[in-house]
């Protein structure tokens, strides 16, 4: 009986203890526990946690503990790196989300120091990342050649695409849209005959819960540009040269339809008041027949507006074509975020720092990153990592749960898509092998970093000409200015505002950065 | 006056408390710093000083933690406006930067969009100065002039309560009100027979609606200093004024407005040294690119062209020269004050 027991034991003690007592032998980095500060507050507010089960096992992995000095009493991320680095007294490491262009220009005046080296020599699976991601790379060096940073990467393909009322085409004898001219037709449909049925004319065809960035993104439908990144109004590459979207005929074709649309009632009336409750309040409405919004949110109102609005087919259609006959999805994931850490100039102990950087980068490290920890947020089914029951079943989003175990943060990581596809509903994955199946994905601008001189150049003249610029647009599109009596002047001032000063800084920064 | 209005017993608890408020510019100047006069000897005046803070010390105890307050957060600080003429890294620090001159300025100065921020800034503070300054005081004699206190009680408290609502929740009534579809403003137009408006689209109506929603929001508050003050006012004047046949009309005209009068002129003088800060959230949350033509204020010029991009020297730039401005604005409309109608703060 004894020896049956002790069998037992040992084989249970044996099954569990592989997983764990390995590969804690293995991603050792140091002998003797290390103690490293870090000043991460970020997304306003969190701050890194050593009591976060990932940060434990992050420290049980690899036997350097990070110890977190950014205050919690303020509520602004970019007032606690301030505070650090005006303090003088910098930590070890410092980490956060919007903090791409600070490493750069702060590394360059010496706080940081160059990672070069370091990845070179002590971190071999962030070397390899890096060469393979070439466009990572050029992204994160800056004008002086150095890396001073570590990018947090994201992954996954398509953010937002175009969302229809399938319900209502179906009443009212419709096929999806296919191009501009019939997208039209479709809204002009749903704007005159009544597909919610309610005798009114209250429907709203087309709605923008981020006018600043998606109402002119219709610009596309005409071959015009509105963004190349994930950010609003931002540069985009044209074979190699940088230009800026709101130049140029397309733009102007395409705000001239803009403004005849939103004049026709097709585009929300209150585009530019309503914001961030368009979506909800318009579908809750029964009202909002279209949008470009997140796969993922925008398609889980099938199921949260059951009760509201029993019909709501609300599915994703793939972009209709352009007069030229393009299909372009010009919204994407960002390959990489302005989020991400680096080494003080104060840090003793830059080697095994780079060596814990590099382990978010192994496998195990980047499951730990993503997923939390296995055996108490996920298992490995199948060689594949699979988030627990009660995880998935939880009343928070998953993405929210994570930030609260210290998984997904914005430290130098490569985010893995599986996290998410596991809890993004069936509608919004359909909608994405749609886009998958296209192949309707677009180059991205990943930015650039200036020299102090450029920088100047573009601070002086860059903020008046957004201003200018998103000025004018509005005015457009509400009617009160009319863009084809404005153009002239319109570019004119343009020029008087230093555009090509700013374009030829851009282009200079570019070639250094990524030819 | 505001020593009568301690002594005596006045109207609602509210009220009573605000006498403090009241007294507070005239017992704030120390009898040590009015010594100004022709014949000024300097060290007369310290050893007065010393000789007075010998005697008085508990009151001095009483004004240390104001004055180290002050010391502390507002006089401090000021070794940092030197940002203003460098070119500012958080890094190399305020001592480490290198000098520029008054590049910044220039920045600021040729730049077409901040000469409109200025000029918007103003407009909107001198229209509030115009339009929302007398509604307060209009408000204190309306009070003043309903006798049942019950119902006084009551229409003060509904009048002082959106003072208390957050700047974003009023916005989002503001921006529910003016709804082109479902606002009521617009439904009661289109009842009338005329066109919807997308009011909070169109420059032109920008500043009625800032100034007018901020009148709703502010002015039960603001009444408060005045409803004090009414109360401070010695009750035998009205009670001779009626005895030679006085209108309550004619007592408003001879009596409390005259009486007023120096609150007023400190609540103006003071309100002339914010004129060139407008409530910066607020705006934020109303304006659109389609209304930066009257919306832009100095303050949101700065948060998009600087903040947005880390170039505090500018915004220090701007600050600097939003300061010098309102010490010239103060000192004159204190000068104006004590020319042409013997009240001043100081």
């Amino acid at each position: 009986m004894r020896r049956i027991m002790t069998a037992a034991l040992l084989s249970a003690v044996l099954a569990a203890a592989p997983a764990a007592a390995q590969d804690a032998k293995t991603t050792k980095i140091v002998d003797k526990p290390l103690e490293l500060t870090i000043h991460m507050h970020f997304r306003d507010k969190y701050v890194w946690n050593d009591e976060w089960p990932v940060a434990k096992e992050l420290t049980r992995l690899t036997g350097i503990k990070l110890k977190n000095v950014a205050s919690k009493a303020t509520t602004l991320s970019r007032e606690a790196f301030n505070l650090q680095m005006a303090s003088g007294n910098l930590p070890d490491i410092i980490a956060g989300n919007e903090l791409r262009h600070d490493f750069v220009r702060y590394g360059m005046e010496g706080a940081f120091q160059p990672l070069n080296k370091l990845i070179d020599q002590h971190a071999p699976n962030l070397k390899r990342f890096l060469a393979e991601n070439q466009e990572v790379r050029k992204a994160i060096t800056a004008p002086d050649g150095n890396i001073y940073w570590v990018p947090y990467v994201p992954d996954g393909k398509f953010a937002r695409g175009w969302f229809i009322r399938y319900d209502w085409l179906e009443k009212l004898g419709l096929k999806p849209p296919q191009n501009v001219d019939e997208l039209y037709t479709v809204l002009k449909a749903f704007r005159e005959r009544d597909p919610n049925g309610n005798g009114q004319k209250d429907e709203v065809p087309l709605f923008f819960r981020e006018p600043d960035s998606e109402l002119q993104r219709l610009v596309v439908l005409w071959d015009g540009r509105s963004s190349g990144s994930d950010a609003a109004h931002d540069f985009y590459i044209d074979n190699g040269k940088v230009k800026h979207p709101y130049t140029g005929d397309n733009y102007r074709i395409g705000m001239r339809n803009i403004a005849k649309w939103y004049a026709e009632g097709l585009i929300d009336k209150e585009v530019y008041t309503r914001r961030a409750r368009a979506r909800e309040a318009l579908l809750g409405a029964n009202q909002g027949g279209m949008t470009y919004d997140w796969f993922a949110s925008t398609a889980g109102y099938n199921t949260s507006l059951k009760d509201k609005v029993p019909d709501l087919k609300f599915l994703a259609i793939e972009p209709p074509a352009s007069p030229t006959g393009k299909r372009i999805n010009e919204n994407r994931r960002a390959r990489l975020r302005p989020d991400g850490w680096a080494i003080t100039v104060a840090n003793k102990s830059p080697v095994e720092t780079i060596k814990l950087f590099d382990f978010y980068f192994t496998p195990q490290g980047r499951l730990l990153a993503n997923f939390g920890v296995e055996g108490q947020h996920y298992d490995m089914v199948d060689g594949k990592p699979r988030y627990k029951p009660e995880i998935l079943n939880a009343k928070a989003p998953v993405n929210a749960q994570m930030w609260d175990i210290g998984a997904q943060i914005p430290v130098g990581f490569w985010q893995d898509y599986e996290y998410e596809r596991q809890w993004t509903n069936e509608d919004a994955l359909k909608g994405i092998a749609l886009y998958e199946k296209g192949n309707y994905l677009i180059d991205e601008f990943l930015g650039v970093s200036m020299t102090v001189d450029e920088r100047q150049v573009f601070d002086r003249h860059m903020p008046n000409i957004q201003t200018y610029m998103i000025e004018q647009m509005q005015a457009w599109v509400l009617g009160s200015r009319d863009i084809d009596k404005d153009w002239e002047s319109y570019n004119a001032q343009l020029k008087k505002l230093g555009l090509d000063q700013v374009l030829a800084v851009m282009q200079k920064a570019y070639d250094r950065q990524y030819r | 006056m505001a020593d009568a209005a301690l002594d005596r017993e006045s109207g609602g608890g509210s009220v009573r408390i605000m006498d403090g408020v009241i007294a507070t510019p005239e017992l704030a100047t120390p009898p040590a710093f009015s010594a100004t006069g022709p014949g000024y000897d300097f060290r007369k005046a310290v050893r007065t000083l010393l000789s007075d803070m010998r005697r008085d010390w508990q009151l001095y105890v009483l004004l240390a933690p104001m004055i180290i307050w002050f010391v502390v957060f507002l006089y401090t600080p000021m070794y940092g406006l030197q940002i203003a003429f460098k070119q500012y890294s958080l890094f190399r620090g305020i001592d480490g930067s290198p000098w520029i001159g008054f590049d910044n300025f220039v920045a600021l100065f040729s730049n077409e969009y901040f000469l409109r921020a200025v000029k918007n800034t103003l407009l909107i503070s001198l229209y509030s100065l115009v339009f929302a300054f007398p509604v307060p005081i209009i408000l204190a004699l309306m009070f003043n002039e309903i006798h049942h206190q019950g119902f006084r009680r009551i229409a003060q408290t509904i009048t002082y309560l959106p003072h208390f609502i957050s700047a974003v929740i009023i916005a989002g009534l503001v921006v529910n009100f003016l709804s082109p579809t479902t606002g009521i403003v617009n439904i009661i137009l289109d009842r009338l027979g005329f066109e919807k408006i997308y009011f909070l689209t169109i420059p032109e109506y920008f500043r009625p609606i800032f100034i007018g929603s901020n009148i709703w929001k502010e002015a039960g508050f603001d009444s408060i200093v005045y409803l004090a003050a009414i109360a401070g006012i010695n009750p035998a004047l009205y009670e001779s004024a009626r005895m030679d046949g006085a209108s309550r009309l004619q007592m408003i005209r001879y009596i409390t407005l005259p009486s007023l009068l120096p609150v007023i002129m400190i609540m103006l003088i003071i309100r002339v040294g914010q004129l060139i800060e407008v409530n910066f959230e607020y705006i934020i949350l109303l304006y659109q690119p389609a209304t930066f033509e009257t919306a832009d204020v100095i303050s949101t010029f700065i948060y998009r062209a600087g903040l947005q991009n880390n170039q505090y020297a500018l915004g220090t730039a701007a600050d600097l020269f939003n300061a010098v401005v309102a010490l010239v604005l103060v000192v004159g409309a204190n000068w104006l004050s004590r020319r042409y109608s013997q009240h001043s703060v100081w």
